[in-house]
């Protein structure tokens, strides 16, 4: 995230309680004294202990930092939250991810509630994945409850999560992209327009969505005065609560046209190929020890999590939601604390989106990493996608210090299928041109024939200054 | 009397105003429930107990 010269982060602009800062790489949070009050409950009431306690709130601790706003009057507190290894934003994230996000949001203004707080907003993008799990990092989401109020971040809760999760449960999986366009959520005419009519006969979809977009619309060019103190009784608040939390639960998603569990049948691994490519994988992991590992074109993260067996934080990226949804299904069936699976096509990465263009970090923003992984992902990139090896060289020299690359020859079935229906304008495409490619910015280290194919595995380490 | 301090997202004329038609219809039916439950409770069924320490995993 960019930063103006106090250190204080892009995306946290908006909040008038307080902001997020970096101060020699460590990353705090001011607390203004608006926030004061709501803060002291949030620790006094026990609901920070118990949220943190349900892995529903990122921790952290109060720490003696002076203040970062210029003037230092606002400063109440600083904190230091623990650090997300890596942060995710929801069009990268697999139906059931987004679907979590969408469960824990409303559990925790649940369990506010009964404490006598609320949850303020209900951001996609306060939620990230920490060991594994779907977890609020905005310490400065909370505010005492009135009794009597409606919940302020109800229009945000629909078009972040249930507009969202119903268009990919109803009409399309690509439709989570929508979030990439409209920051702030998908705008609730456009979900009620795209979806099913069938739609109309679920309650929750109905009322939240359809109803809901006809209610904005209908009150859009009005000045409508503030509703009456009390004009929503605690009972009605946790009735919507509970029906949001039920319509969410109702939806869900089966990848069609993809067998579970059958990715790796279609290629011409043999078991002998990918057993050793496992090895070596895990091998030159143990060795280099990463912290933070990309898999590029992880799928379902078999060798996602040979990395992250090294004890590497490990994001593993792929370009189909369905082997991205196998994949976080699989992370919690296993409990997997260090690796996230994310949807992200190489060939069009996430931008830098938002106010400015700094809310929300492109991916080459949050890299680089310290190893980066590409199996069996050149050929799709330099044949399918038109890449000449010299720009593929420079894009994985940006990613990594480390990478460990695997080249697809020519000879090999799976480049010989993406030739057969154009015509081959690939002359370099050779095992030496691909060499003296990535040479130009790497070192190679090791050059493995990957054991009963024509492929070879190389581990390498990036020269250049970047 | 309006809500103060106002808050700092706008949560929308329309969209509150349809919450709390929807919320209330709501609520009946959280009451109906509690009062479900005192009923049966008279007749000796315990109720059920909210599995308050979880996460919010859907599973």
């Amino acid at each position: 995230m960019a930063t103006p010269s106090n250190g204080q982060l892009s995306a946290s602009f908006r909040d008038p309680s307080g902001f997020l800062f970096s101060r020699n790489g460590i990353l705090y949070r001011q607390i203004n004294r608006a926030y004061a009050e709501d803060y002291a409950r949030l620790m006094d009431s026990g609901l920070y202990e118990k949220l943190v306690k349900a892995n529903l709130l990122i921790p952290h601790v109060e720490v003696d930092q002076a203040a970062a706003d210029v003037k230092r009057e606002a400063a109440f507190k600083i904190i230091q939250p623990e650090r997300a290894p890596f942060i995710s934003y929801p069009y990268e994230w697999s139906f059931s991810q987004l679907k979590d996000a969408a469960l824990a949001t409303l559990s925790i203004h649940k369990r506010a509630l009964k404490l006598g707080m609320s949850l303020k907003d209900a951001s996609a993008y306060n939620i990230q994945f920490v060991r594994g799990k779907a977890m609020l990092i905005d310490t400065l989401s909370f505010e005492i409850y009135k009794e009597g109020e409606p919940w302020t971040a109800y229009k945000q809760f629909c078009q972040h999560f249930l507009a969202p999760l119903a268009l990919m449960s109803y009409r399309d999986i690509r439709l989570s992209q929508l979030l990439r366009v409209y920051i702030d959520g998908v705008p609730l005419d456009l979900a009620s327009a795209l979806l099913p009519f069938k739609t109309k006969f679920n309650f929750g979809l109905l009322t939240h969505i359809h109803i809901h977009a006809g209610s904005q619309k209908r009150y859009s060019d009005k000045a409508v005065e503030q509703p009456r103190k009390g004009s929503m009784s605690q009972q009605a608040m946790i009735g919507l609560i509970e029906n949001l939390e039920s319509t969410v639960k109702k939806l869900s998603w089966t990848p069609a046209g993809t067998e579970w569990g059958a990715y790796y049948d279609a290629t011409n691994y043999s078991d002998a190929a990918f057993e050793h490519k496992k090895q070596l994988v895990h091998e030159w992991t143990v060795e280099k020890k990463p912290a933070l590992v990309w898999d590029l074109g992880g799928n379902t993260g078999v060798f996602s999590r040979e990395a992250a067996a090294s004890g590497a934080f490990t994001v593993s990226f792929d370009i189909d939601p369905a082997a991205v949804e196998q994949n976080y299904q699989v992370v919690k069936k296993n409990k997997e604390q260090n690796l996230l699976p994310l949807v992200l096509d190489l060939t069009n990465p996430s931008p830098a989106i938002g106010w400015d263009h700094v809310e929300r970090d492109s991916f080459g923003q949050r890299g680089p990493a310290d190893m980066a992984l590409a199996l069996a992902v050149i050929h799709h990139l330099a044949i399918s996608n038109n890449v000449p090896l010299a720009q593929l060289a420079q894009f994985f020299a940006a990613r990594a210090k480390w990478l460990v690359i695997e080249f697809v020859p020519k000879s090999d079935s799976q480049v010989k299928r993406l030739l057969a229906s154009r015509k081959d304008i690939f002359p370099d495409y050779s095992k030496d041109g691909f060499e003296a490619a990535f040479k130009e910015y790497f070192k190679i280290h090791k050059v493995e024939a990957v054991k009963d194919s024509e492929r070879h595995l190389y581990l390498m380490e990036c020269v250049s200054g970047k | 009397m309006h809500f103060s301090p106002l808050p700092y997202l706008d949560p929308g004329s329309g969209s509150l105003i349809i919450q709390i038609v929807i919320a209330a219809l709501l609520g009946l039916g959280v009451a109906l429930r509690a009062s479900w439950g005192s009923i049966k409770k008279m007749f000796g069924v315990k109720p059920k107990v909210e599995d308050d320490d979880t996460d919010g995993d859907s599973k």
